[in-house]
């Protein structure tokens, strides 16, 4: 039986949208794509001063990078979302999407713990410093939980018929 | 013609295409995604710096992230021939394939350039960088851009994803 969530959004005009031109599902991927190089590039820079790489950067200024990183992550949840709506059914029963979304939680929290803590020791750091243990443990946390998006997000496609069962 | 039909039923293209296992197309296509978001997005951290986003940063120490970006190019010239050997006659018969190769080649020349012309230069930190510097920085994120385009368009522009079908004339 066919989730009454799939039903319900495959007949928004949203829905009709995505999936009506055999060239706006490739655009959305492009987009998604660049968005996700956008995101990783600028913070994942942050993370590897963190750890130790490029040392003569001061953290500060770099962090100057993670706006267009955030700007990446809202375009991937434009597209994320419109590919949610074109094609529900690919989703709504994916161990893999709901890996890849519980690894965006974790990395939601992360930012959030890496705020809470050490952000304030962090911008105190000139070039040549060393990060402290927390915050290397917090961007170790970011590099690897976002490689893990990344993952998923490739390994969606084969699983578009093996999951949890109906939800 | 015949070359791709041989290269597709060596041992290797055929498990890479028709393994049930996660370890063989799967991991490839996810290393191949990874190593874009580091080469793409290395590149267009350094790009973005140069055009004076975050002009606090000094530029000289990012030159250390050079690195990672050609370990990642590492990764995808590798998965790349991989995802190349699983398939041969869907990319080589498609020549939007030759264009992502052409572009690659002209985006990591820009990126050689760049380090050349930016991070070598003397002055460098000692104000903005030079309109020439600038426009590389320009050219280069465009390119990563384009790369990205054309290696998605891949997916939905082949002609034959088999040599065994342009052999059938399907």
């Amino acid at each position: 039986m066919e989730h009454a969530l799939v039903v319900w959004l495959r007949h928004t005009a949203v829905s009709s949208l995505v999936t009506g031109s055999p060239w706006v599902w490739p655009v959305l991927e492009t987009l998604h794509f660049v968005g996700l190089s956008l995101l990783i590039g600028t913070i994942g820079a942050f993370d590897l001063r963190l750890l130790g790489m490029a040392k003569g950067l001061p953290p500060k200024p770099l962090s100057r990078l993670i706006p267009w990183g955030v700007a990446g992550f809202a375009l991937n949840v434009v597209t994320g979302v419109l590919f949610f709506v074109g094609e529900p059914a690919n989703y709504v029963n994916n161990i893999a999407f709901y890996c890849k979304m519980a690894f965006v939680a974790l990395a939601g929290i992360n930012v959030l713990v890496f705020y809470l803590t050490v952000a304030r020791r962090v911008d105190e750091l000139g070039p040549g410093d060393d990060a402290p243990w927390g915050a290397k443990l917090v961007a170790a946390t970011s590099l690897l939980l976002w490689i893990g998006i990344m993952a998923a997000g490739r390994l969606l496609t084969f699983y578009h018929d093996h999951g949890l069962g109906q939800i | 013609m015949e070359y791709l039909v041989w290269l597709e039923a060596t041992g290797l293209s055929t498990w890479l295409r028709e393994s049930v296992s996660l370890l063989a197309f799967p991991l490839v296509l996810v290393l191949h995604t990874v190593g874009m978001g580091f080469v793409a997005g290395t590149n267009a951290a350094i790009d973005l710096r140069i055009l004076g986003v975050a002009s606090g940063v000094p530029l000289k120490p990012m030159e250390r992230f050079f690195p990672v970006m050609w370990t990642a190019f590492a990764v995808n010239a590798v998965s790349g021939v991989l995802l190349l050997t699983a398939y041969p006659a869907k990319a080589l018969t498609n020549p939007l394939f030759y264009l992502k190769l052409l572009l690659i080649g002209l985006a990591v020349g820009t990126a050689r350039l760049l380090r050349q012309r930016v991070f070598r230069d003397p002055d460098l930190d000692h104000g903005l960088v030079s309109k020439r510097g600038r426009v590389l920085a320009g050219v280069s994120l465009l390119l990563w851009a384009a790369v990205i385009t054309a290696g998605r368009f891949l997916a939905y522009t082949y002609t034959y994803l088999r040599a065994e079908d342009m052999l059938a004339g399907k």
